[in-house]
C-alpha cells in the first residue's frame, strides 16, 4: 500500500493551535450593555427593557418583580404618568413606540389580581427606622424602597388617607379609586411600614422632633399652596384655585356656581387639564383654557410644548375645551369684585438679551372674552409652615440628586421645586432611600449609573420584525362620567404581543446572530461562563477583530472596542 | 517502591490515551469538555484557519458543514478556502478532506462517492471550490459529475473573482466591477463581460437540486443545505460570499453587503429542481442597486460624478436586477415571513424564521 508521507496530511482541527487572535490590531468586540432609551428617560428609574425582556420570556410576574425594582406602584403610574419613556422609545423611528403605560398598567393589575409578593425581606425589628413626612406617591416609594433596603419605615400623613395628591388631585376617571387603594393596600401591609395619619407637621410633629427620634428624615409634603395669581394686581373676591377646587369637589361632588357659565382656566399642566373636563362634564356652558405654551405639532419647539400627558390633551379636546395656546389673561374686566370678562393677549417664550427665555407679549392682540369665572392653575408651591430654615423660597432646591436638605434629612418629590410627577417622586423616593441606607451603613452615596444611552442609530434594524402599537380602547365622549376609566386595559395576549415589540436596545437578545455569523468560530455560546447576562462569550485567541458581529447585533450589545481597552 | 515511576509512566500513557485506569486506586483520565467542545452544532471547520478578516467564504464553509456534518467527506479545490483552511502541518477541517488541484474536484468526489458506494457506506460527499474553480477551471469536471449522476453535493463560494492569486476576473466577475485583470480606465469601466448564469446551465443537467444561498441569510442556507442532504444524486448549491479585500468594503459589512445584493435583486435567492424554477426568497422591497454597490471599492468608478459612463453602468446594472426580479418573479405581494425582510428577523432567542 501506498505509504502517505507526513508532509501530505493533517491531524483534523489542528489549526487550533494557531492563535488568529494576535491579527487584532486597533479593535475588538465586547459586550457593552447600553441604557435603554425608556430607562433614562424614567423619572421613576425603571428599566423597562428588564422588564419587558422577562415578560418576552413569558414571565409576567418576573417582569412585575423587575418593575417594582424600582417603582412599587406601576399600577398608578401606568395610569397618570406622562410616559416620556414611550417619547424616547427607539421603536418611534420604526412604527410607533411600545405602548409602555398600558403594559405596566395591565402588569400592576395583574399583580394585585394575583396578590404577587413583593420583593421584600421584612426588616429585622431592631433595623434602623426612617421617618417620612406625607404618604404620597414619594412618600409610599421612599418607605418601601427603605424596607427593600433593610430599614423601617413610619410615615407621618397629615390627612385621614394614604395617597397623597393621587386622591386629592387625580380625577377618577384618570386613575379609579378601587386601583390606587388596591395597589397602596397591599405596599402598606408591607412588614416594616408604620403610618400614622392624621399627623400634621408643625401640629402634632416637627422636624426637629422627627430627626431627634428617627434615623433620618424624609421631607415629601407635596405642593398644597397655590402659586399666588392676580392680574396685574386684581384679584377676584370669589377666586377659586384650580387644585383647591379639584380637591373639593373630589370631597364633596360640587364646584361653585358660577361654573355653570362660561369659564376660563388659566395655566397649562395636568391639573388645569383635568379641572377644564371636569368642569365641562359638570355642566359648564363652556370652558377655555388659556396657555402660554403651545401645542403639540409640527411647527412647535419641544420645550415649548404645553405640559401635560399627552392623551389628555386629545381627551380634553374631543370632549370639547377650547384651548387659546401662546397666550395669557393680561386684565380681568371686574363688576365691583365680580369678573365679567377677561382680556387677552397672545404671548410668546422668546429667546432675550442674555439668551434666557422670556415672555413677551404682542400688542395689538388683546381680545376681550366674556365670562362667569376665571380659575387659575398655574401651580402650586410648598406650604412653608413648619419647615423654616429648609426651604429655600418657594421650594427646598435641594443642590444634589439625593435630595439631601440637611443633616440626615431629605427631600423628595414636588416639594424638591424641580419635579412635577409621580413618577419622579417615586424616583425621588428610591435615590433617597438609598443614599439614607448607605449613610446609616457608613458608605458614601450610591454613584449614578453614568452606562451610556443606546441611541437608534446602534440598531441594526434588518433584524425586527415590523408590528403595530397595540391599540387601546377609549370610552366613547358621551358615556364619559366622573367615576368610570376612561382609556380601557389591554389582554394578557396584548400585553405579550406588545412585549414581543420591544427591540431589548443596548441589552443581548440572544438572537445567536454573533454566533451564527462569526467567520471565526470566535463566539462561543454558553449560559454558564456568559457572566455578563448574555449567552455568548469571545474567544479572543481567535478573533481577528473584523467588526462583523458587532455591525449585525440588533441591539447594539455587541460594540467595537479600542484593542488596548 | 522501585517500580513506582514506571507505573505512572504507564498510567500517564493510559490517561493520555483514554484507556481505563490498571487498577481502581490508579487516577482515572479526566476528560472535561471545553466551552469550544460543548457547543451545540457540529464543528466541521475550526477556528485558526487563515481567511482575512471578514471572510464570507470561511463564514459560508462554516454555516454548510454545521448543517452537513457529521458523516460527510470532502473534495476541495484550489483556491482560497483550499489554502486559508490548510497550511501545513494544521487542518482547521474535522472530517476527511482531500485536496487534488484547481480542476479536478467534482471528478475526486465522484471517485470518493463510487468508493463509499463500493464500501457499502452512506457517507455524503461534498465537494467545495470557489467561482474560479466552478465556473472556470473545474466547469467540465462539474459537469461530468453531474451528468454520471454521483451523490455528491457541489458547493460553489461565490465571491466573484480570483481572490487567492490577488483578484483576477473570473467568469463570475460582475459587469463593470474592477479586478486586477479587467481595470477601470479609459477604454473600459471594469469588466466588459457579464457574469455567467451558472445556475441555468447547472440546471440544464436536469439535476434533482440546484440552488442559490447567500450568508446574509444563513437560517435559508442552512436549509438549503439540509434539503440538499436529503436529496440522492447530485445536487449543487452557490453561496454569494462576499470578499472584503478583494470587493474593497470594510471588514465588518460582509452581511450587510451580501443582504443588499439579493434585495436589490443581483443575486436572485433561487431554487431548481429538474431544471424547473421550485422556489425563490421574494424581495419584499427591492432596493437600488446602487445601495449594494456603493458600499464596494470594487464598483466606486461608478458614482464618479465626472465620467458620463458611470450613470450609464449604474443603469446597466440596475437593469440587470430589474431582468432578474422580472424573470425569476422575485417581487413579493405583500409581507411573507420568509422573504428577504422576514428572513433576518431574530425575536428573544433567536432567529424567528429558523429551521422552516
Amino acid at each position: 500500500m501506498t505509504q502517505i508521507t507526513r508532509g501530505t496530511w493533517a491531524e483534523a482541527g489542528t489549526s487550533l493551535d494557531f492563535k488568529t487572535g494576535n491579527w487584532r490590531s486597533t479593535q475588538r468586540p465586547a459586550h457593552i450593555h447600553a441604557k435603554a432609551p425608556c430607562h433614562v428617560a424614567c423619572p421613576a428609574g425603571e428599566d423597562q427593557q428588564a422588564w419587558f425582556a422577562e415578560l418576552q420570556q413569558g414571565y409576567p410576574e418576573a417582569a412585575w418583580r423587575s418593575l417594582v425594582a424600582a417603582n412599587p406602584l406601576p399600577g398608578v403610574t401606568g395610569r397618570v404618568c406622562p410616559h416620556p419613556c414611550e417619547t424616547a422609545c427607539n421603536r418611534v423611528q420604526l412604527d410607533g413606540a411600545l405602548a409602555i403605560h398600558n403594559v405596566e398598567r395591565w402588569l400592576g393589575d395583574e399583580a394585585v389580581t394575583h396578590g404577587w409578593d413583593y420583593p421584600v425581606t421584612p426588616p429585622d425589628e431592631d433595623a434602623p427606622v426612617v421617618a417620612i413626612v406625607g404618604a404620597g406617591p414619594g412618600g409610599l416609594s421612599a418607605a418601601y424602597h427603605c424596607v427593600r433596603l433593610g430599614l423601617r419605615a413610619e410615615i407621618f400623613e397629615a390627612r385621614p388617607e394614604a395617597g397623597g395628591l393621587l386622591r386629592s388631585a387625580i380625577p377618577p376617571t384618570r386613575l379609579p379609586r378601587a386601583a390606587l387603594d388596591g395597589e397602596l393596600a397591599r405596599l402598606l401591609d408591607l412588614p416594616g411600614i408604620t403610618l400614622n395619619l392624621r399627623q400634621r407637621l408643625g401640629r402634632d410633629i416637627t422636624v426637629e422632633g422627627l430627626r431627634a427620634r428617627f434615623a433620618a428624615v424624609l421631607l415629601s409634603p407635596g405642593c398644597e399652596m397655590p402659586k399666588p395669581w392676580s392680574v396685574k394686581g386684581a384679584v377676584p373676591a370669589d377666586l377659586h384655585e384650580g387644585l383647591a377646587l379639584l380637591r373639593d369637589f373630589m370631597d364633596h361632588g360640587a364646584l361653585p356656581d358660577a361654573a355653570k357659565g362660561d369659564v376660563i382656566v388659566h395655566g397649562g399642566g395636568n391639573t388645569a387639564m383635568d379641572i377644564c373636563r371636569i368642569m365641562k362634564r359638570a355642566g359648564a356652558r363652556s370652558v377655555t383654557l388659556i396657555t402660554a405654551s403651545g401645542l403639540p405639532g409640527p411647527g412647535t419647539a419641544p420645550d415649548d410644548v404645553i405640559n401635560v400627558v399627552p392623551r389628555e390633551l386629545e381627551e380634553a379636546q374631543e370632549e370639547g375645551i377650547a384651548i387659546i395656546d401662546h397666550a395669557t389673561v393680561s386684565r380681568l374686566i371686574m363688576k365691583g369684585s365680580r369678573v365679567t370678562g377677561v382680556e387677552i393677549v397672545a404671548l410668546k417664550k422668546e429667546k432675550g438679551k442674555d439668551g434666557r427665555k422670556r415672555r413677551v407679549e404682542f400688542e395689538g392682540t388683546e381680545r376681550v372674552i366674556s365670562v362667569d369665572m376665571v380659575v387659575p392653575c398655574v401651580g402650586e408651591q410648598v406650604a412653608p409652615e413648619a419647615f423654616e430654615g429648609l426651604l429655600s423660597g418657594a421650594y427646598f432646591w435641594p443642590d444634589n440628586p439625593q435630595g439631601r436638605i440637611g443633616e440626615r434629612v431629605f427631600a423628595i418629590g414636588d416639594a424638591r421645586g424641580s419635579r412635577g410627577t409621580v413618577a419622579a417622586a417615586i424616583g425621588d423616593g428610591r435615590i433617597a432611600a438609598e443614599a439614607v441606607a448607605a449613610e446609616l451603613a457608613g458608605e458614601a452615596d450610591p454613584v449614578t449609573d453614568a452606562r451610556p444611552e443606546m441611541g437608534f442609530d446602534g440598531l441594526n434594524t434588518a433584524y425586527y420584525a415590523g408590528s403595530a402599537r397595540v391599540p387601546v380602547a377609549k370610552l366613547p365622549v358621551p358615556e364619559r362620567t366622573f367615576e368610570a376609566e376612561i382609556e380601557g386595559g389591554i389582554s394578557r395576549a396584548e400585553a405579550l404581543a406588545e412585549a414581543q415589540r420591544c427591540l431589548s436596545c443596548g441589552n443581548c437578545l440572544a438572537c445567536d446572530n454573533c454566533w451564527t455569523m462569526c467567520p471565526d468560530n470566535a463566539v462561543i455560546k454558553t449560559v454558564e461562563m456568559a457572566t455578563d447576562g448574555s449567552h455568548y462569550v469571545f474567544d479572543y485567541d481567535y478573533c481577528k477583530g473584523c467588526g462583523l458581529c458587532s455591525e449585525e447585533c440588533p441591539t447594539g450589545y455587541i460594540q467595537s472596542v479600542p484593542e488596548t481597552s | 517502591m522501585a517500580n513506582s515511576d514506571t507505573s505512572k509512566r504507564l498510567n500517564e500513557l493510559r490517561m493520555k490515551h483514554g484507556r481505563p485506569p490498571a487498577s481502581p486506586s490508579e487516577p482515572k483520565a479526566e476528560k472535561t469538555e471545553t466551552l469550544r467542545e460543548a457547543q451545540p452544532r457540529f464543528r466541521g471547520l475550526e477556528s485558526g484557519h487563515r481567511a482575512c478578516q471578514g471572510c464570507g467564504e470561511a463564514l459560508a464553509a462554516r454555516l454548510v458543514m454545521e448543517s452537513a456534518g457529521p458523516d460527510v467527506m470532502v473534495a476541495n479545490a484550489t483556491g482560497c478556502l483550499e489554502v486559508f483552511t490548510t497550511p501545513w502541518p494544521q487542518s482547521a477541517w474535522r472530517v476527511p478532506w482531500i485536496h487534488s488541484l484547481f480542476e479536478n474536484s467534482a471528478a475526486v468526489a465522484s471517485g470518493m462517492e463510487a468508493a463509499m458506494k463500493a464500501k457499502g457506506k452512506n457517507t455524503k460527499i461534498l465537494s467545495f471550490g470557489g467561482d474560479g474553480a466552478t465556473y472556470d477551471i473545474g466547469f467540465q469536471s462539474l459537469s461530468g459529475m453531474l451528468e454520471r449522476h454521483h451523490n455528491v453535493l457541489y458547493v460553489t463560494y461565490d465571491n466573484e473573482a480570483y481572490m487567492n492569486t490577488g483578484i483576477q476576473r473570473s467568469s463570475s466577475t460582475p459587469h463593470a466591477a474592477t479586478t486586477t485583470t479587467s481595470p477601470v480606465g479609459k477604454e473600459r469601466m471594469g469588466k466588459r463581460h457579464l457574469k455567467k448564469d451558472l445556475l441555468s446551465i447547472i440546471a440544464a443537467h436536469h439535476i434533482p437540486y440546484a440552488a442559490a444561498a447567500s450568508v446574509a441569510y444563513p437560517q435559508d442556507l442552512q436549509r438549503k443545505v439540509r434539503y440538499a442532504m436529503g436529496v440522492e444524486g447530485p445536487t449543487f448549491l452557490v453561496i454569494h460570499s462576499p470578499c472584503p479585500l478583494g470587493w474593497r468594503h470594510d471588514s465588518a459589512l460582509t452581511i450587510e453587503v451580501a443582504r443588499r445584493a439579493v434585495q436589490c435583486g443581483l443575486f436572485p435567492l433561487v431554487e431548481l429542481e429538474r431544471g424547473a424554477l421550485t422556489n425563490i426568497m421574494p424581495i419584499r422591497e427591492p432596493r437600488p442597486v446602487a445601495d449594494y454597490l456603493e458600499l464596494q471599492g470594487r464598483f466606486s468608478h461608478l458614482f464618479n460624478k465626472d465620467d458620463y459612463r458611470a450613470q450609464e453602468e449604474l443603469d446597466h446594472l440596475q437593469a440587470l436586477a430589474d431582468h432578474n426580479i422580472d424573470i425569476y418573479g422575485l417581487r413579493g405581494d405583500g409581507v411573507d415571513p420568509v422573504d428577504t425582510t422576514g428572513m433576518s428577523h431574530v425575536k428573544r432567542g433567536g432567529p424567528l424564521m429558523g429551521g422552516r
